[in-house]
């Protein structure tokens, strides 16, 4: 009860000090605030309006972007920043053709009918001494029945010249693999992974060649180059890595 | 944005007209600045009229725009925006003055104390007073315990008491 003395003993006065100040107070503006009010609604719904057009034309503009076929800006940038040798493209999963050539590896490239490793259509080979900007790993089967891109990873400039490099300085055969000698209808490799790489010219290729037992290495059409483990580490990944193959086998560390 | 003010049951303009007056006393007492108080009302205004629709279905629509005009004077960002605004004039402090009344004195000593009370302890003076709200009304509107904004009235009382008690005896020293 103490507790509420106070109030009892003030309230009233409280009461009517607020009701006197608020009946005193002549100053006030009444007229105008329906008005006023109705203008701030009409201007903040048309700043709604204007942000959300605004949103419209930005996912407009994004969509015919990615509907050219553009690679996102910001994609690029972040793979340019990142300091990963993988840049940021499909990566899709083994078996799984991509839909789009746009992104990179055809899906009907020359190497599914060639009838060896050699076979590197003229003009589209690389020359070593070019300097790349880009590299698509595209892998293909080339087996009876399987035959078709089993997957693809895209490396950045950095990368892609590491790899020419690596393989310019090879020899013409690895003399360490063995000389396999198997019948003609299995001779024949299960699969294939074609290096597109960009260069100021276009894009050029470097065909690979590491399972059947007719032959293995690196062909630009007009070189051959021995394989060996170190340029297929920097490429040989993700989806572009195979589960084996007949010279791969016999390099170990690949 | 007409039509959906005149779809309800009350109209806008017709129920401003009528409330505005009682609306911008009741921020008046509230802010204890005319151009708060102005202020005040008329962002609770465009917030009701742009729903109007729900606000004329409430069962005491004054009462809903006097909720936005308490949330919107102890809301952060009109704190700040006061802190930024020009000081305003220093209040009297409240002694018997020239017209002799007591009670005249006594309503200027609690107004001016109004003025130093913390925005929520305010807010909870006037609608405890003003409006005659109860606790659990004031907690509501307050967004506070029901125990924290009795405790916001007793002590802006304690104050006021105190003040009070000081200006008696100093009176009495003076005569």
């Amino acid at each position: 009860m103490p507790e509420h003395d106070p109030e009892q003993e003030l309230g009233p006065k409280l009461t009517s000090a607020l009701h006197n100040q608020a009946a005193g107070q002549s100053d006030l503006q009444t007229t105008g605030l329906a008005r006023e009010a109705r203008r701030r609604v009409r201007r903040r719904r048309q700043t709604w309006s204007v942000a959300a057009g605004a949103v419209l034309v930005a996912a407009a503009i994004g969509g015919v972007w990615s509907f050219a076929g553009g690679e996102s800006p910001v994609a690029t940038s972040n793979s340019d920043s990142s300091g990963d040798s993988k840049a940021a493209a499909p990566n899709t999963a083994p078996g799984v053709a991509p839909s789009a050539e746009a992104v990179g590896c055809p899906v009907d490239h020359p190497i599914l009918k060639a009838p060896g490793p050699d076979a590197v259509p003229p003009g589209t080979g690389l020359d070593l001494n070019t300097m790349v900007t880009g590299l698509r790993a595209c892998r293909y089967g080339l087996a009876e029945g399987g035959t078709g891109l089993l997957g693809q990873e895209s490396f950045n400039a950095a990368t892609a010249q590491q790899v020419v490099n690596e393989i310019k300085v090879l020899p013409e055969r690895n003399a360490k693999l063995p000389v396999f000698k198997c019948a003609p209808q299995v001779s024949k490799p299960s699969e294939a992974i074609v290096l597109r790489f960009d260069t100021a010219a276009g894009i050029r290729e470097i065909w690979v060649w590491y399972d059947g037992c007719e032959s293995a290495g690196f062909f630009t059409g007009t070189h051959t180059y021995g394989l060996f483990s170190a340029p297929l580490k920097l490429f040989m990944t993700g989806s572009v890595r195979p589960s084996g193959g007949t010279y791969l086998e016999a390099l170990k560390d690949w | 944005m007409a039509a959906e003010a005149r779809t309800g049951p009350l109209d806008f303009e017709v129920w401003v007209s009528e409330k505005a007056d009682a609306l911008l006393r009741f921020a008046y007492v509230l802010t204890g600045d005319a151009n708060l108080a102005e202020d005040a009302v008329q962002d609770a205004l465009t917030t009701a009229c742009a729903r109007w629709g729900r606000v004329s279905r409430a069962d005491d629509p004054e009462a809903y725009v006097k909720r936005m005009v308490v949330n919107a004077h102890i809301s952060w960002w009109r704190k700040f925006r006061r802190r930024e605004a020009p000081a305003a004039d220093p209040v009297r402090t409240a002694r018997a003055v020239s017209d002799g009344t007591a009670a005249r004195a006594e309503s200027e000593a609690i107004w001016a104390l109004c003025a130093t009370l913390p925005d929520k302890q305010r807010a909870a003076v006037v609608l405890r007073f003003y409006e005659e709200l109860s606790y659990a009304e004031i907690a509501q509107l307050l967004h506070c315990a029901e125990a924290t904004a009795r405790s916001h009235v007793h002590r802006a009382l304690a104050a006021l008491k105190t003040t009070l008690s000081t200006e008696s005896t100093e009176g009495a020293e003076d005569a």
